[in-house]
């Protein structure tokens, strides 16, 4: 019974030499580490080096602007614990600027030059911070929330203008479009009217 | 510009040349470039180039409502839809605490195994066409159209299943489908002695494979190599085993690996893991009739849809890989953050540059087509 | 099938073998168009019969694809919710993901079993379709994708309302329903699609959408915001409304309307007159120094003062009981509607700066013509406060009573000996009003129930609501149909019962009420105590001969223009005397009056400027 506890204490036992993180048990195989971002290296290669935590599944940014900050999270799996560990931080967002761990986790590579791409957030160290995807785009990094790509397609692009021949016999008749269709889009609500006020 | 100028500037060795792999090319399932230089057929240095097929998914779905993201989400990986939608309503339903009904969970399984076929079927094809064989190719494409008949008749859609919803799935089978599932899967079982002679035990093919793109297992543990290509380097991991989702606890199957870690190994894992998803669409088969209950929970309007704050971390194993989506709320009606890693985005472009990087141009497309790669899953 | 071992590279030879391919029988499939599977999302299909132009369809669509087109052949019914809109697609944004199909609340979208549609760059126009019931080829392929129980996203079972028991409710006045609590009024006001039938139908035209939303969302300020831009009487409405709102909900085409009124008496309940007076302000508070007089303290009336207050006009309302409310006061219930909720909407009121006098009586304590002089603008909005008669023989016995006396002596607590047993003539709301309320104090004082209800109309065509006749049977109270009055019988001076006969018809063949009756099927119904319930009538007679005389009148009401104003210039008339019995009428009826008014002393002022 006691065995499928065993690799939660065995982190446990690990973490319990770090100061200042603090430690949430989300489900069986998921927690959820918080730490200072002056931190988290250190506890990255200790997860890697003491307890098997060898892949680095993905990091994460989510942008926080009522925070000014960054969130980032670097999610780890261990093959010998088949355990996953989230490990959050948070970094100011100007200037946004935080260190690479491609050292402890070559995939980082990859996700630290989506990140800078599509957040702004360079990483020092990093072997490649040239852009990827959006090797045209000269705009601001879209993934930051005060971009909104929507509008920037109504601001560039028209809607097609379809004139079918049952749409002219209707509007011959007095009736035709009523409600066009970005009127009624929930998902639009508020952003529109926010859009206008500043 | 006249010839002497432009080696003035640049003072290439004559035999360097720069040689464009895409963005249109059949080496990969998609829109995708690989930039190599060349030194006679010898590659000596590659640069992986993407954005062909970036569609912004990340960012749309956080400017809509959680369910209309369905209709989205399968729309990242073209040959593998369903670990897609799969991912996004675990993640949602972890969020909102939706306990999902047994029956959807073994209806998720049936689509996800049904998928993983056809995925393989597909990347059979591909492979062996990258080696000059273009039967196996047309076999696969035409065997996986059975599969998408399938599809079309559970889901509605061919490629896009948009078969499941935050809460479960959408529809129950229909009336004979698990005859028809049988039928199928007894049908690729028979095709299977073809497509070993024509391609698994042909000198031709396994010679060109062998060797082609070798990973070691510390390489594949250190670059985030997953899925088949970690199996194909003895790592016997799968996500479905050691990290269990839906109901793949109760399922009995087996993980192919192989140790050589090369283009063959990865398609010999590939050919093993087809059988063990025949192997578990049976089992499905057997017991889905005992699996009564709805098919969804209980999920409010779409329209007046709230998730609540926090954050989920989910993990399938889809046919490249590991999937993972990180899918965080704010409480509102809209994600506040949808951060997808596709196995791909790791073997297509740090892994695939190393790879290619010493080998021959004739290899560049069947090493590609090996780590079977999905661009718009690096895109998004 | 086994495993292939790594290290073996198979014979040159093996791909020979499949040579055998020219032994087997080739795979043949026909040249013509296929079907799609059974539930395939082809093209969309759309039952004209059943769509009312909700455009939820258009709120559902992740691309912006759904655009709604009027199409003027098509009849608009805003008191049932159909509007003659139809969704027309864009197919070069649709993603087939049949949302739209799931969520319709009338199930009237389906998606064909059809595969191809393409063009040439000149028919480009082809890709926007209005799709209709036949598909968009002229050719049926068959209904694919349609609306199932499986993946129905539409909710239709409103939250069960907790309601006192028959046992519990009889011996009091209490209130019956008990009202949502916050989790039941956020999981009911989430079911709603926004689609504004509501809004339509409602005679005031009420923010049902918003003040929906907004209780979802929580925000019960919003909410109250929201209900009192077009109703201060929110804490009535919120109880005894018609709701004609719930009749024209889409989300009622197939399950059961949102339960709009309930949510308004949730969201208003959740405040003191004071915090909503706080929520909605006084309006523009600058006076106008004009002066409004109002006959009578019902919604109407109250509804016009409360404009009119918040407009700076200085507003004086008359009442000649000695409480105001009017007919919700006085004509319905305490069990429907609480006198404390009733106060809680004319505190509202009265906190916008309107006087109230009650006890005085225009026409005995005060004339109109005194009004007419004292102000700039007279409102009339007396109600139906008489009841009408039978006449049928006995019936000038002092034990037969109008339905309307016998609630407003309840409300006014004047003592009064309970009959034991009792008939009421009528199958209206009031009759079953007077029935159950009988049939309260019957078991307060007698310890038994013993009321019958004899109607005219038989059960298929029911005046009263449903729940209303549910209820009253219920406490025991016996109603009958298809009957009708033939006399009070009186015996030694005492009423004893009345007499009635089998209903063969009600109307004659120009639809003139005639009843027609089998003398043969006649039956004795006991009771002390005979109430009459078969229609009101307004008490004029404040406006004297005169004014009576120069008035116009239309079937016994007071005529006036569609804003209420008279045939006499500063005189206006509003709500039930003007538009028949219905609260949510009247206050629209105040509103339009009011505007009226305002409008008129603008007119005025811009005159005596002029002059």
């Amino acid at each position: 019974m006691n065995d499928a506890h065993l690799p939660v204490e065995r982190l446990s036992i690990i973490l319990g030499e770090v100061k200042e993180v603090r430690v949430t048990q989300k489900g069986p195989r998921r927690t959820r580490l918080d730490v200072a971002a002056d931190a988290l290296p250190a506890l990255l290669e200790l997860l890697k080096g003491r307890a098997g935590f060898v892949h680095l599944s993905a990091i994460s940014c989510v942008d926080w602007p009522d925070d000014a900050q960054f969130e980032l999270v670097y999610h780890l799996w261990s093959y010998e614990l088949n355990l996953l560990v989230s490990a959050h931080t948070r970094i100011d967002r100007d200037p946004g600027v935080y260190v690479s761990v491609y050292d402890i986790y070559h995939p980082a590579g990859f996700f630290e030059r989506d990140i800078h791409e599509m957040y702004g957030v360079f990483f020092e160290g990093a072997p490649d911070m040239e852009k990827f995807i959006l090797t045209e785009w000269d705009g601001p990094p879209p993934m930051r929330k005060e971009f909104d790509s929507e509008g920037w397609v109504n601001d560039h692009f028209d809607w097609q203008d379809y004139r079918p021949d049952w749409l002219l016999e209707l509007e011959a008749q007095g009736g035709g479009v009523m409600i066009p269709p970005d009127e009624q889009r929930f998902s639009r609500r508020g952003i529109e009217d926010n859009d206008d006020a500043g | 510009m006249r010839a002497e100028n432009y080696e003035a500037r640049n003072h290439p060795p004559s035999n360097e040349f720069e040689i464009n792999f895409g963005p249109n090319h059949p080496g990969i399932e998609g829109n995708y470039a690989l930039k190599v230089k060349v030194h006679g057929d010898e590659i000596v240095a590659a640069r992986a180039d993407g954005g062909y097929l970036h569609r912004g998914f990340e960012k749309l779905m956080e400017q809509r409502l959680w369910i209309q993201n369905i209709a989205l989400v399968p729309r990242i990986c073209v040959p593998d839809p369903a670990p897609m939608e799969v991912a996004y309503s675990m993640a949602v339903e972890q969020l909102c605490g939706l306990e999902v009904p047994q029956r959807a969970q073994w209806l998720r399984v049936l689509l996800l195994e049904l998928s993983r076929l056809a995925a393989h079927l597909f990347t059979f094809g591909g492979h062996a066409a990258t080696t000059g064989m273009y039967t196996p190719m047309f076999w696969g494409v035409a065997d996986r159209d059975l599969l998408l008949d399938l599809f079309e008749e559970l889901t509605g859609g061919r490629v896009y299943s948009i078969y499941n919803i935050p809460g479960g799935v959408r529809r129950d089978i229909p009336d004979d489908f698990l005859t028809r599932l049988s039928d199928t899967l007894d049908y690729i079982d028979s095709r299977l002695p073809d497509y070993d002679n024509l391609l698994f035990t042909n000198q031709v093919f396994v010679r060109r494979a062998r060797d082609a793109g070798p990973v070691s297992q510390a390489q594949a543990l250190d670059w985030g190599v997953t899925g088949p290509n970690l199996r194909a380097t003895g790592l016997a991991f799968d996500v479905r085993r050691d990290d269990p989702y839906l109901v793949y606890d109760e399922l009995e199957f087996d993980i192919p690996t192989e140790q050589p870690g090369d283009a063959w190994a990865r398609t010999l894992v590939r050919r093993g893991e087809l059988l063990q998803s025949i192997r578990i669409l049976r089992q499905v088969i057997d017991r889905l009739p005992d699996i009564g209950g709805p098919i969804r929970a209980p999920i409010p309007n779409p329209l007046a849809w709230n998730v609540p704050a926090g954050e989920a971390y989910v993990r399938i194993e889809s046919s490249k890989g590991e999937l993972s989506w990180y899918v965080v709320s704010d409480g509102g009606d809209k994600p506040y953050r949808v951060h997808i890693r596709g196995p791909s985005s790791m073997h297509a472009v740090q892994v695939l540059e190393h790879l290619v990087t010493g080998c021959r141009i004739e290899d560049v497309a069947q090493i590609m087509f090996s780590l079977d790669a999905c661009p718009p899953e690096v895109d998004r | 099938m086994s495993a292939i071992d790594y290290k073996k590279s198979g014979s040159i030879l093996n791909p020979l073998k499949n040579l055998s391919f020219f032994a087997r029988p080739a795979i043949t499939e026909p040249l013509e168009p296929r079907r799609a599977s059974l539930r395939y999302r082809g093209f969309h299909l759309n039952d004209w019969e059943k769509c009312v132009g909700c455009s939820t369809c258009q709120k559902v669509c992740d691309n912006a694809a759904i655009t709604m087109v009027k199409v003027p052949e098509l009849a608009e019914d805003p008191l049932n919710g159909v509007r003659n809109l139809r969704p027309a697609i864009d197919y070069g944004r649709c993603c087939w993901c049949a949302l739209c199909v799931d969520l319709c609340p009338t199930g009237s979208i389906s998606l064909s079993r059809e595969y191809v549609h393409t063009c040439t760059d000149d028919q480009l126009s082809s890709y926007f379709m209005l799709p209709d019931p036949n598909g968009m080829h002229k050719e049926f392929f068959g209904e694919g994708w349609n609306k199932t129980a499986e993946n129905d996203l539409v909710d239709p079972q409103r939250q069960a309302m907790n309601e006192m028991a028959p046992d519990a409710r009889i011996a009091n006045f209490d209130e019956i329903v008990a009202g949502y609590d916050r989790q039941q009024a956020i999981i009911e006001a989430s079911r709603c699609v926004q689609c504004g039938m509501c809004h339509d139908a409602c005679p005031t035209h009420m923010d049902a959408p918003e003040y929906i939303r907004a209780i979802w969302q929580d925000d019960l300020e919003e909410a109250v915001r929201q209900i009192y831009n077009t109703n201060p009487f929110a804490h009535t409405c919120g109880r005894v409304c018609t709701h004609r709102c719930e009749t024209a909900c889409s989300v009622g085409k197939r399950g059961e309307p949102i339960a709009i009124r309930w949510l308004k008496r949730y969201a208003v309940d959740a405040f003191t007159p004071e915090q909503i007076q706080a929520i909605v302000g006084t309006g523009d508070t600058t006076p106008t120094g004009r002066q409004v007089a109002i006959v009578g303290s019902g919604p109407a009336g109250l509804t016009a003062a409360y404009d009119l207050a918040r407009l700076g006009h200085a507003v004086t309302v008359f009442e000649g009981l000695d409480r105001p409310g009017g007919m919700p006061r006085y004509g319905i219930p305490e069990y429907r509607l609480p006198y404390d909720k009733l106060d809680a909407d004319i505190a509202v009121i009265e906190a916008m700066g309107v006087e109230i006098r009650c006890n005085t009586w225009i026409g005995r304590d005060i004339t109109l013509d005194q009004l007419h002089t004292d102000y700039d603008a007279v409102l009339l909005g007396l109600g139906l406060q008489l009841g009408r008669s039978t006449r049928i023989p006995g019936s000038d016995h002092g034990g037969v009573v109008k339905a309307v006396d016998v609630l407003r002596d309840v409300t006014a607590e004047i003592p009064e000996t309970v009959p034991a047993s009792a008939v009421v003539i009528g199958g209206g709301n009031v009759a079953m009003d007077a029935a159950r309320t009988l049939a309260r104090l019957q078991r307060q004082v007698h310890g038994a129930v013993r009321v019958t209800v004899s109607a005219l109309e038989d059960f298929e065509h029911f005046l009263a609501d449903p729940e209303e006749v549910t209820e009253a049977r219920e406490e025991g109270v016996e109603i009958l149909d298809s009957r009708g009055p033939k006399a009070c019988i009186v015996e030694d001076g005492r009423l004893v019962g009345l007499t009635t006969l089998k209903v063969l018809s009600i109307f004659d063949e120009q639809q003139r009420f005639a009843p027609k009756y089998d003398d043969g099927d006649e039956q004795m119904h006991s009771g002390e105590m005979v109430v009459e319930a078969i229609g009101q009538m307004s008490d004029t007679a404040l406006l004297g001969e005169a004014l009576t005389e120069r008035l116009a009148w239309q079937r016994g009401r007071l005529q006036t223009d569609d804003d209420g104003r008279t045939s006499e210039d500063w005189l206006w008339a509003a709500g039930d005397m003007v538009r028949g019995p219905d609260v949510v009428h009247a206050v629209a009826d105040g509103h339009r009056a009011a505007r009226s008014i305002h409008r008129a002393l603008a007119e005025a002022k811009m005159e005596e400027r002029a002059s």
